[in-house]
């Protein structure tokens, strides 16, 4: 079989013209999805009933129903439900920031309580308030303990971007289909495609690698 | 004779249906140095640690300087600040370097001035002998270093009373010594502490009174010298005999 893979170089242009879709879903959507992750970590960490039980099933909705559902109800259903229009973009950055929220709200859950017991109790017995021992001893310690799982799930996101394509956001995977249906030329395109992830991904953990090391203990 | 300071009576601590303290009473007078001994699972431990309310006592009272702690609306951050504690895995910050570990509390609680926290950190540091390691973090650090970090750590809040949890059951051998010399220095200096501990040597020579504690109970306890010599109870001679 033939395959022109001069065009793979070709379409990168192509497929930049998404780049920038993919790139803002992704870091609002990550940004989004770190504060919620944060706000229902903790949730998860606390005393108070009704915020445990509210992050505990918004936990559970989003790891029991696929993100590609969860952007199609975002986009098509609920505008339908509530009467509104949703444009694509905030759509595409709900999806991303809910989806990864409910992922991150584990990993911060599972930093926070995998401090060790000494450390509240060496701040109790210094006479530091909840708040100090919270926000000067236990929070900066779950951090370093959670960058591994956070990046691994920035990844992830990043990634999972490219399934907004069903609900008609123009980020790469979209340009790709387009130019394939464009082209015919399905090989080259895709590897392009690919080998754009690829870079990206790269990118990023290199960028998280970077952090992790200057934040070692 | 000294200022009564702490006094514990009649306390009782259970988990479920395991009932790991019973009755037991203390005095501790200014300047005093109690040493707590005893087989693993006495309850020793337990019982440190309800002297701080780390755990809550189930009955029985204790009271420091003549105000019931354990009962009622009692200010435990005060009290936290006026009791410190030296565990036996240290506890350090490890986020933070040896200076910060030692300044952090006072200067949130603003003690002092920031300058003045400072320089009494520096000189703590000096006094444990890491003077040179303040900007050192934790963990490059040997266990004593660690624990006497800890030491200067408790002694930053000007306790009035210092706790010692086992502090040195987690150290090599060798690096044991240190720690006691600093322990028998702050005592010298008539620090009031009470210490739970398998050093027998400290028990025996630096400590003015002793408490053998088994099964949740205090079965011996007095002069430490006299109970070394001739203990009374026959557990506390078999435990010691076996220990010594």
């Amino acid at each position: 079989m033939d395959f022109d893979w001069s065009y793979t170089v070709t379409a990168m242009p192509i497929l930049l013209n998404g780049l920038e879709f993919t790139i803002s879903i992704a870091v609002f959507g990550i940004a989004l999805g770190f504060i919620l992750g944060v706000l229902a970590g903790l949730s998860r960490c606390s005393h108070n009933k009704i915020l445990y039980h509210i992050a505990g099933i918004y936990i559970g909705i989003i790891r029991g129903t696929p993100l590609m559902v969860q952007a199609i109800y975002l986009y098509f259903a609920i505008p339908v439900m509530l009467d509104f229009n949703l444009p694509v973009l905030p759509a595409g950055i709900l999806a991303i920031g809910l989806n990864s929220g409910a992922y991150i709200a584990e990993i911060v859950r599972g930093a926070i309580q995998s401090v060790d017991l000494g450390q509240y109790e060496a701040g109790t017995c210094l006479g530091l308030s909840k708040f100090q021992i919270y926000w000067g001893i236990v929070f900066p310690q779950a951090f370093r303990l959670m960058l591994p799982s956070l990046g691994n799930q920035f990844i992830i996101s990043l990634k999972d971007t490219s399934i907004l394509t069903v609900i008609g956001a123009t980020e790469m995977t979209h340009q790709a289909m387009k130019a394939v249906s464009a082209s015919f030329k399905t090989v080259e395109v895709y590897t392009a495609l690919a080998l754009m992830y690829l870079l990206l991904c790269t990118l990023l953990s290199m960028i998280l690698k970077r952090v992790e090391g200057n934040m070692k203990l | 004779m000294k200022d009564l300071i702490l006094s514990v009576k009649n306390l009782s601590k259970s988990y479920g249906d395991l009932e790991v303290l019973k009755d037991i009473n203390m005095d501790v007078r200014e300047g005093e140095v109690i040493s707590v001994i005893g087989p693993s699972g006495s309850g020793k431990s337990t019982f440190l640690r309800c002297i701080n309310l780390l755990e809550e006592p189930n009955s029985g009272t204790i009271s420091y300087q003549n105000e019931v702690i354990n009962q009622g609306k009692y200010n435990r951050r005060k009290l936290h600040r006026e009791i410190g504690m030296v565990f036996q895995k240290f506890n350090l910050f490890p986020h933070m370097t040896v200076l910060k570990n030692i300044t952090y509390a006072p200067q949130k609680l603003k003690i002092a001035s920031k300058k003045e926290i400072e320089a009494k950190a520096r000189e703590l540091l000096s006094k444990v002998g890491l003077a040179m390691k303040a900007d050192e973090m934790p963990n490059n650090l040997s266990g004593g270093q660690q624990q006497r970090v800890a030491i200067a750590r408790a002694l930053a809040m000007s306790p009035k009373i210092l706790l010692f949890d086992e502090p040195t059951s987690a150290l090599d051998p060798e690096l044991v010594g240190e720690v006691l010399k600093v322990m028998k220095t702050l005592a010298d200096e008539g620090m009031t502490m009470v210490v739970v501990t398998h050093e027998m040597g400290f028990a025996r020579e630096v400590s003015n009174h002793l408490i053998f504690m088994e099964n949740g109970y205090i079965v011996e306890e007095g002069d430490p010298k006299e109970i070394f010599a001739h203990p009374k109870n026959e557990r506390t001679a078999q435990f010691l005999s076996s220990v010594l």
